[in-house]
């Protein structure tokens, strides 16, 4: 997309999203917020898309502007997790930018999106903290190391998953009570024993 | 240590999680080959301490304090990005006043925690003597802190549809007096940080981050407007009291500066900042609308609404570190708070460490590390499982005063308590 034409507005992208990913968006809603005495409005466009078109979606916002991605949110929500990419658009131009917040829906039993961070470079981390936090396989990441958890806290649980994988038995008072999950061993002392 | 081809010898050094640069528990591994650093690897996480968990077993209110918890120089931030999430959420609309107060409030935090990074900056490259100056002058705004909120850290004025403390006429002349004390004081404080010989030597093209890189890693705050990169969420999607107000985007070349992306620019961003916080709490004191500083008095009310309510929203805000921003859901069946994602600043920023630390030396570590003025405590969050790796062994609440009395008992030598 040409710069001349920046900053666009609310109509103009939800035109553009639906002319662009056509019967693969699933929903597309616009929201204003008033802001202030000078009655300035925040703007933010909710999406829904299929995790086959997802990458679609995020090239369509990165044709804009080179994209900013604030942070994708996951939650868990029984039978599906849902992850809400948070990108914004038209910034650096006062009082224009918007919030696209992208969403989707991944099944329990097939957890994959494909990554993004060849599109948008900054994706690493959140990415990576998806992987950990709730158990989602992030295809062709570059990077799959874990990067906040201890080392020592166990692969098969994921902090934000309320299912058996959470880790409802491991947080409640900690102090309190002798915690009742199995302590992982560590991999140094899989090696050695390999070793020998 | 590895050997490449052409014999050059690479060493791997980690630099932390106890680190000459921070106070807070953070490792960089880096490759270097000699002097040079040709490669480098953050690993954060030795500050987790679960906060998003904590709130997702915790009723909307009870998050509030929690909430600014997550950071103790940014607690306003994070604070506001929550209130201002499930007031997305539920259709609260804050009284102007409020709104007021709030931009007064995250604007005095923005000069306390910019003098801050001053002196930190200082410190790293061995200039003690400004540190102790800079944090000297930084008690002054920390004093006005407290007589507007009653606490110096930890402020606890947000709730739900504004504030819980007004700011009154009789707060004003103090006001006045400590914005009057920075502006006299501006002028020392650029000339040892943009004028002094020494400081341009350690800060000038080092850690350079280019204005594409800054982009497409998608940086925030001083950080990448020191490249030359127009993002300030005051200015492009603003909140409370901004859109009344008049600012405009903080860059090196508005100050006849070029917009390199080195240490340097960011610093001459942090400091201009400080400068353009003065005029915003000037513009608010005198545009402070009459009126309520809450739409929401009735807290048995709230409560229940809270309870039942159900929707999803965005708290964002330009933090004194740069954007950052909080997404919560509540939901009708679930009392406590359905999810909650807090994103600092620094989150976005780690990933620009690696293009600033490439090709420059051993020496200047330190200052880089501190250049995008990183907040651990924020970004990490969490620390869950109580471990003890060595001795594989775990402390029962007990135990660990048992523990702890014991010590108390050891560094009296005998002596009756």
């Amino acid at each position: 997309m040409n710069s001349d034409e920046l900053p666009l507005s609310l109509e103009e992208l939800e035109e553009y999203f639906v002319a662009e990913l056509e019967d693969g968006l699933e929903s597309i809603e616009t929201e204003e917020i008033e802001k202030g005495l000078s009655k300035k409005t925040m703007k933010l466009i909710w999406m829904k898309i299929d995790r086959d078109n997802f990458r679609d979606a995020v090239k369509a916002i990165s044709e804009i502007q080179v994209p900013h991605l604030s942070v994708a949110s996951g939650s868990d929500k029984g039978d599906f997790i849902e992850l809400i990419y948070h990108f914004m658009v038209n910034y650096g131009y006062p009082e224009e930018e918007t919030a696209v917040n992208l969403k989707v829906e991944l099944p329990k039993y097939d957890l994959t999106i494909p990554t993004i961070t060849d599109i948008v470079p900054g994706a690493i981390t959140t990415e990576r903290e998806k992987q950990e936090f709730l158990g989602i396989d992030v295809k062709d990441i570059p990077d799959d190391r874990r990067m906040w958890l201890d080392e020592n806290y166990p692969d098969d649980r994921y902090p934000w998953r309320w299912d058996k994988t959470g880790m409802e038995d491991m947080s409640r008072h900690v102090h309190e009570k002798e915690q009742t999950f199995e302590e992982p061993v560590s991999e140094r002392v899989d090696k050695e024993e390999d070793g020998d | 240590m590895s050997m490449a081809d052409d014999d050059k010898v690479t060493y791997e050094v980690p630099i932390g999680p106890i680190h000459p640069a921070l106070k807070e528990p953070f490792m960089i591994k880096f490759k270097l080959e000699g002097e040079e650093i040709v490669d480098a690897d953050p690993h954060p996480g030795m500050n987790h301490r679960g906060i998003e968990f904590m709130g997702m077993h915790r009723n909307p209110m009870k998050v509030i304090p929690l909430a600014e918890r997550t950071c103790g120089i940014c607690s306003i931030v994070h604070q506001h990005m929550y209130t201002t999430a499930v007031e997305h959420a539920v259709d609260i609309v804050p009284t102007q006043r409020a709104r007021y107060i709030r931009t007064i409030m995250m604007e005095l935090e923005r000069i306390h925690s910019h003098v801050l990074w001053a002196g930190v900056a200082a410190h790293e490259i061995g200039f003690d003597t400004h540190m102790h100056f800079t944090w000297k002058i930084r008690e002054k705004v920390m004093d006005l802190l407290e007589a507007i909120s009653g606490n110096r850290v930890n402020y606890s004025m947000w709730t739900f549809g504004g504030v819980r403390r007004d700011i009154t006429e009789d707060m004003y002349p103090k006001i006045e007096e400590t914005l009057d004390y920075y502006a006299e004081l501006y002028d020392k404080l650029e000339d040892i940080f943009l004028g002094d010989p020494s400081i341009r030597h350690r800060t000038k093209d080092i850690g350079i981050l280019t204005k594409k890189k800054a982009l497409e890693l998608c940086g925030v705050g001083p950080t990448v407007r020191g490249s030359g990169v127009k993002k300030d969420v005051r200015i492009d999607q603003p909140y409370a009291a901004y859109p009344d107000l008049e600012l405009d985007y903080v860059l090196p070349s508005r100050y006849g500066y070029e917009n390199i992306g080195d240490v340097f620019s960011k610093t001459v961003v942090r400091l201009k900042e400080i400068l353009q916080s003065i005029d915003l709490i000037e513009q608010c004191v005198e545009k402070m609308p009459e009126g309520e500083i809450t739409s929401e008095g009735n807290k048995a009310a709230l409560f229940n609404k809270l309870k039942r309510a159900s929707g999803e929203g965005i708290g964002r805000l330009e933090a004194p570190r740069g954007e950052a921003m909080h997404y919560v859901r509540l939901t009708e069946d679930n009392e406590d708070v359905d999810c909650w994602k807090i994103r600092a600043s620094t989150y976005n920023n780690l990933a620009t460490y690696a293009p600033m630390f490439m090709g420059e030396q051993i020496a200047d570590i330190p200052i880089i590390a501190a250049c995008i003025d990183p907040c651990i405590g924020c970004m990490d969050r969490a620390e869950i499982v109580n471990l003890d790796t060595g001795e594989k062994k775990k402390y029962s609440k007990d135990e660990l005063h048992e523990l702890s009395v014991q010590k108390t008992e050891d560094i009296l030598g005998g002596i009756d308590i």
